[in-house]
């Protein structure tokens, strides 16, 4: 009964109890930079569910399948970013292909995704909590649909910041850290209700 | 020890090559789009392209011109075309320039189509008749401080067919820290009947890419591409009375228009009226005098705004638009060739419309 | 500070020998978006808004094409010259529209100054906010801009 639920119970707490951003701070830069437009933020959080929910999954297969019986383990950060880049780069010349119109709204998003912590943040997550296979794949893409969450609601926050008074000095980043801040705070209030391992 | 390095070594190798691998498969499979076929107006051209390029870039390799002036990065939407097939859906960069009757007959820019299928296309015919020239530069003379006269001898092909007034585009090459290919387009100063030479006056501008190429490295020897002609401004076959209104840039097409009157010898009353603040700011004085002798029915009058004492100004004084009010008789007959920015030709429209000119007969080259 | 993706391409446009031979930014080594909030500052101070001066840019630029390439004495004590030239320019922000090469100059008769400013220029500053950066060739002051040709106060939305 608990392997069965454990995949979902994983796919909820990646969302919300530990979001792989307000938790584990990781996949900040973009995150900082793109949320200040809604619709890029939109745009860059799908791309990243997409390569997440895949790449995590195809990181255990070659961990469980290729490091582990030669012993390679330490190997993983060097392998799980190359199997990245790769993938990021199939996706990019498939869409280019078979959806032009997509192609070029993602634009120079597709690439920098490569780039972004979170991924290999959560194939190393995989690594270290041990998950399985179905349970890895349920951990990415929940990890990227909490990644999405947290930048479309910093957009809409910084889009209602563009008409308020920020102190000076605070501009920008400054009180785009502090807003991160609260919004870490206040899914801390999840904690506790599921676990991820 | 020494094993595990080269286990883990191979391994990683392996990994590697297995993704290029994989890289590689995908390129020559997803990423290539092969031969495509393109067919242009029901057939009267074809040939067959590498997919994967701009239907702009395509064309244009095949010596089909279509004009852009902004090298294909969607921002001038002069480059429309009708893709009649092939063309895949609309992209969001190419919405905000087709209309719904654009959308309705298939109108796409070709700049940001790109060819992954056979596609048949259709062109106005005009373009057609756009060719690309080679020409070597046969003299180089300056007419003020800041013009230059070019005149470039055609080389491959020898002859071009183009009409008084029209214009070309000059090719700049890479050169300083320009490292692309840009097109500036030109008004062609020589008559029609010259047909193996083209002469330009090109007016330098701080800062401008292709004026400062031609102002600083062109020498006389040196070979420049150009294409066209473009352009439909040229003289309406009447008998009408001519106003001819431009001053600086504007001076090549009617000085073109002219020289072509004086080869047919056409009997029409024509008057072309220059504006500029001093003397210095004049050019081509001894030309236009002896185009006055030459042609019919011709007058050109200069007027200063501000002639200094040394100039010893014995002409029109005052702002062009007074000096056409005072001079013009039969406005109300008369056609009016304009050449100049949109808004100065709006003003210009203005000033004849006061004085009489019909505004169906007034002509213009907006720039 | 970081500036998107986006503004990263519109910085690399502005390059020299990309659109002009001098490009828009000179020696500047800020990024677009402090050079813009650096210049947005300066604006705030004189309590108007970009908006402003670009509607009397354009004011100057349309009253000016009546002289068609000679100075034409405007009303109070202005003086003003639009030449033009055969071309259009795309600009770095993208967007569709080309802009032609509209030069207006401005004489204050009153101040003894005068400014030279494009059609580019307005388009830079009404829609972007964007002076271009230190030690371009063709940088305007919004100072200079505010001074010569006497902006009037504006408040931002």
């Amino acid at each position: 009964m608990a392997n069965f639920m454990l995949p979902f119970s994983i796919f909820f707490a990646s969302i919300f109890t530990s979001n792989i951003l307000l938790t584990n701070y990781l996949g900040m830069c973009s995150f900082l930079s793109v949320s200040k437009e809604l619709k890029t933020s939109l745009g860059l959080g799908a791309a990243v569910v997409f390569v997440m929910a895949t790449t995590t999954p195809l990181n255990w297969a070659v961990y469980q399948w290729l490091l582990i019986p030669f012993g390679l383990e330490y190997l993983r950060f060097i392998v799980f970013i190359i199997v990245i880049a790769a993938f990021v780069q199939l996706t990019e010349m498939a869409l280019e292909r078979y959806s032009e119109g997509l192609y070029q709204s993602l634009g120079i998003f597709l690439p920098l995704i490569t780039v972004n912590c979170a991924i290999l943040g959560a194939s190393l997550f995989m690594v270290i909590r041990e998950y399985s296979l179905i349970t890895s794949f349920f951990f990415g893409f929940g990890s990227g649909l909490g990644w999405m969450l947290a930048i479309v609601a910093m957009a809409g926050i910084r889009t209602k910041l563009k008409t308020a008074k920020v102190p000076p000095g605070l501009e920008g980043p400054g009180i785009t850290l502090v807003i991160a801040g609260f919004m870490a705070m206040a899914f801390m209030g999840f904690s506790g209700m599921i676990a991820v391992s | 020890m020494f094993t595990t390095l080269l286990i883990s070594i191979a391994i990683i190798n392996l990994i590697s090559v297995f993704l290029a691998l994989i890289m590689v498969i995908a390129d020559a499979t997803i990423g290539n789009y092969g031969v495509c076929s393109i067919t242009v107006n029901a057939g009267a051209r074809e040939f067959e392209v590498l997919g994967g390029q701009t239907l702009l870039r395509a064309l244009n390799q095949e010596g089909i011109f279509i004009p852009s002036a902004c090298g294909g990065r969607g921002s001038c939407g002069l480059c429309k075309v009708k893709v009649l097939e092939g063309g895949g859906e609309y992209l969001p960069t190419e919405l905000p320039f087709i209309d719904d009757e654009e959308r309705k007959q298939l109108v796409r820019l070709s700049c940001q189509v790109k060819v992954k299928t056979n596609v048949a296309v259709e062109i106005p015919e005009e373009l057609f008749s756009v060719k690309e020239f080679t020409t070597t530069v046969e003299k180089i003379r300056d007419l003020t401080h800041d013009i230059k006269e070019v005149t470039l001898r055609l080389e491959d092909p020898n002859e071009i067919s183009i009409k008084a007034g029209q214009y070309i585009q000059f090719v700049v090459p890479e050169y300083g820290d320009i490292d692309e290919e840009v097109y500036r387009a030109y008004s062609v100063a020589s008559p029609p009947g010259d047909a193996s030479h083209v002469e330009l006056e090109i007016r330098l501008v701080p800062g401008g890419i292709c004026t400062s190429y031609v102002h600083e490295h062109l020498k006389e020897g040196d070979e420049v591409t150009i294409n066209g002609p473009y352009g439909d401004f040229f003289l309406r076959e009447t008998d009408a009375p001519i106003i001819f209104i431009a001053g600086g840039s504007g001076m090549a097409p009617i000085k073109s228009i002219l020289l072509d009157m004086q080869k047919q010898q056409n009997p029409r009353k024509a008057m072309y009226f220059f504006g500029a603040r001093s003397k210095r700011d004049l050019f081509l004085l001894d030309e236009m005098k002896a185009l006055e002798e030459s042609i019919p029915n011709f007058t050109f009058v200069p007027a200063l705004s501000e002639p200094l004492a040394e100039d010893n100004w014995g002409g029109e004084v005052g702002l062009i638009t007074e000096v056409v009010g005072r001079m013009v008789e039969e406005a109300s007959s008369s056609e009016a060739y304009l050449c100049g920015s949109p808004g100065m030709i709006d003003a210009c429209i203005e000033v004849l419309g006061k004085l009489g000119v019909a505004e169906d007969r007034i002509f213009y080259d907006k720039f | 500070m970081k500036q998107t993706p986006e503004y990263d391409k519109i910085q690399a446009q502005m390059q020299k020998g990309i659109i002009t031979l001098e490009g828009f930014l000179g020696d500047d080594s800020r990024k677009l978006v402090d050079i813009i909030a650096a210049d947005t500052l300066t604006v705030r101070k004189h309590h108007t808004t970009h908006k402003a001066i670009a509607e009397r840019m354009i004011h100057f630029r349309d009253l000016g094409e009546r002289g068609l390439g000679q100075f034409i004495t405007l009303d109070e004590h202005f003086e003003a010259k639009v030449e033009s030239i055969r071309g259009l320019l795309p600009s770095p922000f993208g967007g569709p529209g080309m802009y032609a090469k509209v030069n207006t100059t401005v004489v204050n008769k009153t101040l003894g100054r005068q400014i030279t400013y494009t059609d580019l220029h307005i388009h830079f500053i009404g829609d972007h906010g964007f002076y271009e950066g230190k030690g371009a060739p063709f940088r305007l002051e919004p100072e200079d801009l505010i001074e010569i040709l006497e902006v009037g106060p504006d408040e931002e939305e």
